[in-house]
């Protein structure tokens, strides 16, 4: 086992952690900052995946993937303001 | 001995990364919380990415490895700002023990 896949293996333990906070969240706001944190371990985890593999190509879904979760941030959090609570 | 460099950014990016994750669980405020996230996640993203940088050498991969730091860089204090704004216009209440 290499130090890469222990890397691999330790960032998965904590997007587990951190799906635990968005499971009990109080409200939709700690969800969507659990779903924030989740979006960049994953970013991590393909960048790895991809130096493990050699398979550059898959650094493109990594860009994808971070410009999609930003927008997807933004459009959730302008949509539930001021909308009272909806969790 | 270039490659252990990496290796020792890359295990100070986990243990940044497991504080974040500390903090998550052991703050009972919303804005405690997001204060770790924006700044913990941002820091251990930035360490761990100069990292790869280091042990993938220079070669075409390493351009775009730097191309998806500059933008998580720039788009993610964005987001974990527009989660705050979104819930402090919608009224989510400051914990009282712990404002100033």
């Amino acid at each position: 086992m290499t130090f890469l896949e222990i890397t691999l293996f330790v960032i998965s333990i904590y997007i587990t952690l951190v799906l635990v906070r968005v499971i009990i969240g109080p409200t939709i706001w700690d969800r969507l900052l659990g779903l924030n944190a989740i979006s960049a371990k994953i970013i991590m985890s393909i960048v790895i995946f991809s130096i493990i593999t050699e398979q550059s190509y898959l650094l493109d879904v990594a860009l994808v993937y971070a410009l999609l979760g930003f927008i997807g941030t933004v459009l959730i959090a302008r949509f539930i303001e001021k909308k009272g609570d909806i969790s | 001995m270039i490659n252990l460099l990496a290796y020792l950014l890359i295990t100070i990016a986990l243990i940044f990364m497991a504080l974040g994750v500390i903090g998550l669980f052991r703050f009972k405020d919303f804005y405690s919380r997001i204060l770790i996230s924006a700044k913990i996640e941002t820091v251990g993203f930035l360490t761990i990415m100069i990292g790869f940088i280091i042990l993938s050498g220079l070669s075409y991969a390493t351009m775009k490895i730097i191309l998806i730091t500059t933008m998580v860089m720039i788009t993610n204090p964005l987001s974990t700002h527009a989660i705050a704004r979104s819930a402090f216009l919608s009224g989510y209440p400051i914990n009282q023990e712990t404002q100033p």
